[in-house]
């Protein structure tokens, strides 16, 4: 049993995370220019889509609940919908369409130009992520992908908005990042949208 | 000054130039990224030994057939999901293991919430499934909801095995003297806690599989 196990290894499990979280703090300023896309789109009237598949979803549902009921006091709610959370609708759609229309063929009906799609995919090579990234990207929605190890057949589609990639290529570690990457991405987006000149139509031109 | 004009002191200085704030918030990304790096190196020092227990017991619940069973509310709520998905679907060389989010059924959360009280969408959930040799696992980032409490009461009544994961300073989690392990962030940040509880339960899981391996319980 665990008596074979040793301190060590909870030592090795931590310390995983600590070469691609500098990474991150690394990549601080792409992090940046997403959330300034993203309040522009808000500030239009845009709303967030997000979508992702396995822990992903969860992930996806996480991020919605950041932005419709902020953890800071007097932050205003911003309108965000997650596709992956409807059983019915998921499965639905899977059994006609296939399971690479899932996220697609919703985005098709729900989605309005001036929305934000973001996808999660912690190799990047998740069919159904990568079909509706294309579908939003087509339909003229601000994209952004968040993905991981080398960023997968994702971070290969072209004219992608924002592609931001944890990097690891451990799904749990990679989570981990996309975790922290999400919580900045609700904050800052607030920053700017709480900037009234920075979001003025003069420098949307 | 608020904590948020402290934090971005130019969003009340005026200036409208983008590539300054761009810079700004830059700065503050990777000072966030140095601030859950310093949490979890706290919580690897308060909790070393108690991650390996933990694993450990929990290991044996599911060498024993046990189930885990996880629970929370908003963005816990979907950490309680990850964390089932997880157990269950683990990915090539991971043994799948039983466990169920008790978050996600709608209509047993509404019926309850509806007809009962949102107190004891848990605890009755718990009740109607819990086994005395499954596990209950329970997120709250401030330590204080109520039915995430009411659910280690009913858990520990039915002889489970309890692991919280909590915030702040743990809050009435810490009194609760329900939750056999009980994980607290040391943090004052919603966000960073909800990090560090994600490290803590994908190592509780590493943990359990490295566990695991080594039951002769578990060789079938």
């Amino acid at each position: 049993m665990i008596g074979a196990l040793s301190g060590a290894l909870v030592d090795q499990a931590f310390a995983r995370r600590t070469e691609p979280t500098r990474a991150l703090g690394r990549d601080a300023e792409a992090v940046g220019r997403a959330c300034y896309d993203m309040a522009q789109r808000f500030h239009r009237g845009g709303r967030l889509l997000c979508f992702g598949n396995g822990s992903a979803a969860a992930d996806a549902a996480h991020i919605v609940v950041e932005f419709v009921h902020p953890v800071i006091m007097g932050k205003r709610a911003l309108p965000a919908i997650s596709l992956s959370n409807d059983a019915a609708t998921m499965s639905g759609i899977a059994r006609l369409g296939g399971v690479e229309d899932s996220f697609a063929a919703q985005l098709r009906l729900l989605a309005a130009a001036d929305d934000i799609a973001l996808g999660i995919s912690a190799d990047g090579q998740c069919p159904n992520v990568a079909r509706a990234l294309e579908t939003a990207r087509d339909a003229g929605l601000l994209t952004v992908a968040l993905v991981g190890g080398d960023g997968g057949q994702i971070a290969k589609m072209p004219k992608l908005d924002h592609v931001l990639v944890a990097r690891s290529d451990d799904p749990r570690v990679v989570k981990e990042i996309h975790v922290t990457t999400y919580h900045v991405l609700w904050e800052l987006v607030h920053v700017f949208f709480e900037q009234p000149g920075v979001l003025a139509p003069q420098v949307l031109g | 000054m608020t904590g948020f004009e402290s934090l971005y002191p130019f969003l009340y200085s005026g200036k409208t130039d983008v590539d300054a704030v761009l810079a700004q918030v830059s700065r503050s990304t990777a000072e966030k990224t140095e601030e859950i790096t310093r949490l979890r190196a706290d919580v690897l020092e308060l909790y070393r030994d108690r991650f390996l227990e933990c694993a450990d017991a929990m290991a044996q619940r599911f060498a024993a057939g046990g189930r885990l069973f996880t629970f929370g509310n908003g963005g816990s709520s979907t950490d309680a999901q990850a964390v089932a998905e997880l157990f269950q679907d683990p990915g090539p060389g991971a043994q799948p293991l039983p466990a169920a989010a008790l978050t996600t059924d709608v209509a047993v959360l509404t019926a309850l919430a509806n007809d009962v009280s949102f107190d004891v969408v848990f605890a009755r959930s718990l009740a109607a499934n819990g086994r005395s040799g499954d596990i209950a696992l329970g997120l709250s980032t401030s330590g204080g909801s109520e039915n995430v409490l009411r659910g280690f009461t009913e858990a520990t009544r039915r002889g489970m095995l309890t692991i919280g994961l909590a915030g702040y300073d743990g809050g009435k989690m810490v009194e609760a003297g329900t939750i056999d392990y009980l994980f607290v962030m040391p943090s004052a940040s919603v966000h960073r806690i909800q990090e560090a509880q994600t490290t803590s339960y994908h190592v509780l899981w590493e943990l359990t599989q490295l566990a695991l391996a080594d039951s002769p319980l578990s060789r079938r």
